[in-house]
């Protein structure tokens, strides 16, 4: 019986090799390779080439990151994305660089403009590439936004914080560039009509945070982000559904989809300006209260004017 | 007080009960343990005592138990390594247990108390901070039962603390235990063939190893360490980068969907992961290990160490 068996399997075999050296001769191959073809162990090579997939999966996503989820890799394919985007898109004009601190820590505090993080984004990445050695700049976001899903991967990965007070320290006592935005969501959230109006700066977070780690205050205006989605009305009843605070109604989205989300290239300009000196503060603590609020106001009102400057000189939206 | 003259341990048959005994034991110090039955395996040299810590009176029970063995320091680890669908003997359990130990320690006029926690208990909001140090409010979670007792039996602690301030007491709260022979619903999770994750999500975990754990029991056990002490490995990883290393498939569901499908296998004890679980999976909820690592040694194993050696334990996949 099982002589029957490999006599059977023999012939097979040699049927199976005549096939293959027929095919070879037919399609230009020529039959001397006969032996080689059919050395190759197809197994070995499957096997191969998954090792090969796995290790490429490790590879290119490390997933090495820092305490903060920021990922060297992912960083480095997206910088010609942020660069496009710096140079070409909005071709961002950055004033005033010499204006920071040569080392970190030191926070800036920009205006906050549109639902998603771009000026955040564009203001860390002109840092970066001005002080490449420096340990990154990190910009700080609004829990809703850094929990909203698709985003919080890919926010923490680039180097987006959530704005909090314990982050914040974390990050300066580790001497990073610390981007805040104490409009917050009001900054955010504001419609197209009050675009470059600066909303009120939170309760002093900032002031308080420069004061207790002494890390120098430098105000920051972005000019061309408000147009990036100019928000027209806002959807609140649509929004509850998705678990989003509401839905931006602007020219483009909804009405044309995923397309619509698309930002517009608008001209920007990022003004850095003079740090802040905070005179005074570390004495009594009611006085302290009092100054802080005073100093927050002045922030605020000196960002405003820097906003209110590079709007009344550009030449248009689009430059 | 230095050295502990005896020690009883709570929860002897748990992972961390027993190895703690086996290590006391072995530096030559006597070890009472307490359990409601005998664990299968223990050293002829542990002494073991029967205690049910959900009878009415327990804390007498153990009270004078702890005073006939002239035992001065108490390791409270009688928690569960996987809550029960019996909600109510759970709370039993984990928070009325606590709180007859805690009435026996204060009657048997014990000197030292370790209580096992857990960074769980800070709960996972959308609004914690990256690293959350000892001193941030227990939020807990809402679904989670096995949570909220033990966030309740920390509150209890902390009156007995304000109450017997004679009393050292140390706090450990581990973060996930990993390694080659832990046990818990955390690890029955990472174990199944496919692991569901979050659609859209991407948490930073952190993670000590088993050896890292016992050897901070252990630290406090043996010399004074009063306070709360968050016990955590070095360093966070995202999910889905520890899934791929060890070689998992996963499935990412979107979030209403995995939480309704979560429901019904966790109320049925398949050994599926418990309600309020997969928030853990969400947001984040990373624990500050600097004071621990201070006072109680710098731990052995990272969280990647200690999540490979929990993955090579298993045979998942070789790790390259």
């Amino acid at each position: 019986m099982s002589e029957d068996r490999d006599q059977t399997l023999q012939e097979l075999d040699a049927a199976l090799d005549d096939l293959r050296v027929e095919i070879r001769s037919r399609f230009g191959g020529s039959a001397g390779r006969e032996e080689e073809t059919a050395s190759i162990d197809w197994f070995e090579v499957f096997e191969e080439l998954r090792r090969r997939a796995n290790a490429f999966g490790i590879a290119e996503r490390s997933g090495e990151v820092d305490e903060f989820g920021a990922d060297e890799v992912v960083l480095a394919r997206a910088q010609p994305v942020f660069d496009f985007l710096q140079d070409r898109y909005w071709r961002v004009d950055v004033d005033g660089i010499e204006n920071l601190p040569d080392e970190g820590p030191c926070v800036l505090v920009a205006n906050r403009s549109g639902l998603l993080p771009y000026d955040g984004i564009m203001i860390s990445h002109a840092i970066h590439r001005a002080h490449p050695a420096h340990p990154l700049p990190r910009f700080l976001v609004a829990d809703w936004l850094i929990t909203l899903p698709f985003m919080q991967p890919y926010l923490a990965r680039i180097g987006g914080v959530r704005a909090s007070r314990d982050n914040a320290e974390r990050l300066l006592s580790r001497g990073h560039f610390v981007v805040a935005f104490p409009e917050g969501m009001k900054g955010a959230a504001k419609l197209f009509r009050d675009r470059y109006r600066l909303q009120r700066f939170g309760r002093g977070g900032v002031i308080r945070l420069a004061r207790d780690t002494g890390a120098p205050l430098v105000p920051v205006a972005v000019v061309g982000a408000e147009e990036v989605h100019p928000v027209l009305f806002k959807a609140e009843t649509m929004a509850r559904s998705f678990g989003l605070p509401f839905v931006p109604v602007t020219p483009t989205f909804p009405l044309l989809g995923p397309a619509g989300l698309l930002p517009l290239p608008s001209k920007w300009t990022i003004r850095i300006g003079k740090p802040l000196a905070l005179d005074g503060l570390g004495g009594d603590a009611v006085e302290d209260e009092l100054l802080i609020s005073r100093l927050t106001e002045e922030l605020r009102r000196e960002i405003q004017t820097m906003v209110d400057d590079g709007v009344k000189t550009r030449p248009s939206v689009w430059g | 007080m230095d050295a502990p003259h005896a020690v009883g341990i709570t929860g002897l048959g748990t992972f961390l009960g027993q190895r703690l005994a086996e290590r006391l034991s072995a530096r030559g110090i006597r070890v009472v343990g307490l359990d409601v039955r005998r664990p299968y395996r223990i050293a002829e040299k542990i002494q073991f005592q029967r205690i049910d810590l959900t009878e009415p009176t327990a804390d007498a029970a153990l009270a004078e138990l702890l005073a006939r063995e002239r035992v001065d320091t108490v390791v409270h680890a009688a928690f569960r390594a996987e809550p029960t669908a019996d909600v109510e003997a759970d709370h039993e359990l984990e928070t009325i247990g606590s709180l007859h130990v805690l009435n026996g320690c204060a009657a048997a006029k014990v000197r030292r108390l370790v209580f096992a926690s857990s960074t769980m208990l800070y709960g996972p909001w959308p609004d914690n901070p990256n690293f959350l140090s000892e001193d941030h409010p227990l939020r807990g979670h809402p679904d989670a039962h096995q949570v909220q007792d033990r966030v309740e039996a920390e509150s209890l602690l902390a009156r007995f603390g304000r109450l017997h301030p004679d009393v050292e007491l140390t706090v450990l709260r581990t973060c996930w235990i990993m390694g080659p022979s832990y046990l818990d619903h955390v690890v029955n999770y990472f174990e199944r063939p496919v692991v569901a994750t979050l659609l859209g999500y991407d948490p930073l975990l952190q993670f000590v190893h088993e050896e890292d754990a016992v050897r901070a029991f252990e630290r406090a056990t043996l010399e004074p360490h009063p306070g709360v002490y968050n016990v955590v490995g070095k360093g966070v990883w995202p999910l889905s980068t520890l899934l791929r290393l060890a070689g998992k498939r996963s499935l990412a569901l979107p979030a209403p969907l995995l939480y309704r499908m979560g429901e019904y296998p966790s109320k049925a004890q398949t050994g599926d992961a418990p309600s309020g679980f997969y928030d853990y999976l969400r947001y984040l909820w990373v624990a500050d290990g600097e004071r621990g690592w201070a006072a109680l040694g710098e731990p052995e194993y990272s969280t990647k160490e200690a999540w490979i050696a929990f993955v090579g334990s298993r045979r998942m996949r070789r790790y390259r």
